[in-house]
């Protein structure tokens, strides 16, 4: 009962951070975007023909009406026809989306769970040259930039060894599967590697100063048993909170990226094609979208912390 | 598996102690040793130095001037005339090599200026008055620069001014100085607290003085660290944007050239690439390792050693 009306107390509070967000992807996308008016006219229009366009696509309206109607645009994703396409925005993303978490989620857990065992690694080894290791080359792998992670990696699979297909996104079973998704799995966990490890490395190495943690290891606990029961479990917190917040990260970045250059059909190449050519509508829906996540994600997080540390205080906004 | 130690600093006891001025070593003085004896940040600072070296000649018309001029040759390989080989268009890749050097200090240097300026000033109004209206429209307009997807973000902008050489560095800013913002906030409301703000108070200093000549000052150490971090954020995001066809809009820089290069690369024409990152990943490097060092320098809770 008391989680139920934490869970809404959350959700109320996310109210104005969503009315915040479309209201400036409205300013920016719909209020100074690109002037439609012209596109939809003949020739050498009478002044009668442009009035008449512009209220139908509703240029007349005072602002808060416009606004109005790009919420309920958002609401029932409603988001009208590609401009480059003509296809409907919703087909779009469901064609599409699917294909984008299939691509992005090995490549997103493998970075996640990797990256704690070598902040782990690393951490229990403070100071000593495994720990100087590993974060040396988290410095390195965090000064590489994706871009030319992904085009080092093609070359190397896809042209010199000639391993796997480095273009397109030809997947019927899980074979064809694990050959496409490879190489751009590789490129996006070379490239979280770096961030994770040392982020999860710094989380780490807190806990592990922690006085609970040198009492269990004065009463003989191994360490298999300290790590799992008293580092983890008390750096989870930072861990599900980093996790959550690289969802949309990864999710529009990464798929930006990859999908463009991999030539992959998922949300990102949409995304990508909508940008170089400003096709409103989608970009519209993507903001529009990825930022309504954005605030989901941070009231499920709220409610994870609840979830992961009793103590806290049902009263505290975390949403601060 | 021996037990990790984690009080003793093993080169602790070979090094000097500093000897003790009157008043004691003023935290400043004690982070400045400290990093000069920090050998990784001390090669960060080098590398850094060395670029921004290269990007004063840019400036100054010593050097990479050439960077638009085409030759005859197309792809030639590295010569002693073209060190790096040449374009497409015969140009040099060396000079535009070079010549992005200072495109990147242009950007990084803007942006990390103006991020960190508007995240002291959010941050210190939002912490000083916590809790209070303006707090809360700090806060509000953080979480809602935050829910933007960044790249999004910077089409939009792209967008609404309309292919504005600027809108890439617009968008840098309005979203860099969230974090900083933020840790500048949870220092204040630590500072404030404190004795000698009570004092300024006490002999009925305005608030606004208070917080800006005698609190925010005590957030350097925040605001340098940030700086770096952005600087570093701001070129790397640069490449990206570029790629995007939303970052540099006239002249060059290592991003456009990357771009530039990606279809080149398939055909085995590997020099421009191979130039432009790698001289955005050195002073990357550069700056991550100093950042680095400046951040363990600065940070009070090491105050002890």
């Amino acid at each position: 009962m008391e989680i139920l009306k934490y869970t809404l107390r959350k959700l109320a509070g996310g109210i104005p951070l969503l009315l915040g967000v479309t209201l400036v992807s409205f300013v920016l996308m719909v209020y100074f975007g690109p002037d439609k008016t012209w596109e939809l006219l003949s020739k050498n229009p009478t002044a009668e023909e442009i009035a008449q366009v512009r209220s139908q696509l509703g240029y007349d309206q005072p602002f808060w009406v416009r606004y109005g109607n790009y919420l309920r645009e958002l609401a029932t994703l409603e988001f009208g026809y590609s401009d480059s396409t003509g296809e409907r925005v919703t087909t779009i993303l469901q064609r599409t989306v699917p294909v984008t978490l299939a691509l992005l989620a090995p490549g997103f857990v493998l970075g996640i769970v990797l990256g704690i065992a070598l902040g782990l690694l690393a951490a229990w080894h403070r100071g000593g040259w495994i720990d100087r290791a590993v974060t040396g080359l988290a410095v390195v792998g965090m000064s590489v930039s994706f871009l030319v992670v992904i085009i080092a990696f093609q070359l190397l699979f896809g042209v010199v060894l000639g391993w796997f297909p480095v273009r397109g996104w030809n997947v019927h079973d899980l074979p064809s599967y694990l050959h496409y998704v490879t190489v751009p799995t590789l490129a996006s966990v070379f490239v979280a590697l770096g961030y994770n490890t040392r982020f999860f490395r710094a989380v780490l190495v807190e806990e592990m100063a922690r006085d609970h943690v040198r009492t269990a290891r004065a009463f003989g606990a191994s360490p298999v048993e300290i790590l799992r029961k008293n580092v983890l479990m008390n750096a989870m917190i930072p861990i599900v909170t980093r996790t959550m917040f690289s969802i949309p990260l990864v999710v529009i970045s990464g798929s930006l990226l990859i999908e463009s250059y991999f030539g992959i059909p998922g949300v990102g190449k949409v995304t990508y094609d909508a940008i170089t050519s400003g096709d409103q509508p989608v970009l519209k829906a993507v903001i529009g979208l990825t930022a309504v996540m954005f605030v989901g994600i941070l009231i499920v997080n709220d409610i994870l912390y609840k979830f992961f540390d009793p103590r806290i205080s049902l009263g505290r906004t975390a949403l601060q | 598996m021996s037990l990790p130690v984690h009080d003793i600093n093993p080169g602790a006891d070979a090094r000097l102690q500093p000897v003790r001025r009157p008043g004691g070593i003023s935290p400043w003085s004690r982070a400045f040793d400290r990093l000069i004896g920090d050998r990784p940040a001390m090669a960060g600072l080098a590398i850094v130095t060395v670029f921004f070296v290269i990007a004063l000649g840019v400036w100054f018309g010593w050097w990479g001037g050439k960077w638009a001029e085409t030759g005859d040759g197309q792809w030639l390989p590295p010569s002693p005339e073209h060190w790096l080989g040449t374009t497409i268009l015969g140009q040099d890749i060396f000079a535009r090599a070079i010549f992005s050097t200072r495109t990147a200090f242009e950007i990084g240097l803007v942006v990390a200026a103006a991020s960190t300026l508007l995240g002291a000033l959010f941050g210190a109004l939002s912490g000083y008055f916590a809790h209070t209206a303006i707090d809360g429209l700090v806060l509000w307009l953080k979480g809602v620069l935050d829910s933007i997807p960044f790249y999004l973000f910077v089409a939009a902008i792209a967008f609404a001014l309309d292919g504005n050489p600027w809108a890439m560095h617009i968008a840098m800013i309005a979203t860099f100085w969230t974090t900083t913002a933020r840790l500048v906030r949870g220092e204040v409301i630590k500072l404030k607290s404190l004795e000698f703000v009570e004092a300024a108070r006490a002999i009925g200093l305005h608030p606004l003085v208070i917080l800006f000549r005698h609190i925010v000052p005590n957030t350097l150490h925040i605001l340098l660290v940030q700086a770096t971090i952005v600087f570093v954020a701001a070129i790397k995001s640069e490449v990206i944007l570029s790629f995007l066809g939303l970052g540099v809009q006239d002249g060059v820089s290592w991003g456009l050239m990357i771009a530039e290069s990606t279809s080149e690369v398939i055909a085995g024409h590997y020099m421009n690439f191979i130039a432009a990152s790698g001289f955005l990943f050195a002073l990357v490097m550069g700056f991550n390792l100093f950042a680095d060092g400046l951040q363990d320098a600065l940070d009070p809770k090491r105050s002890g050693r």
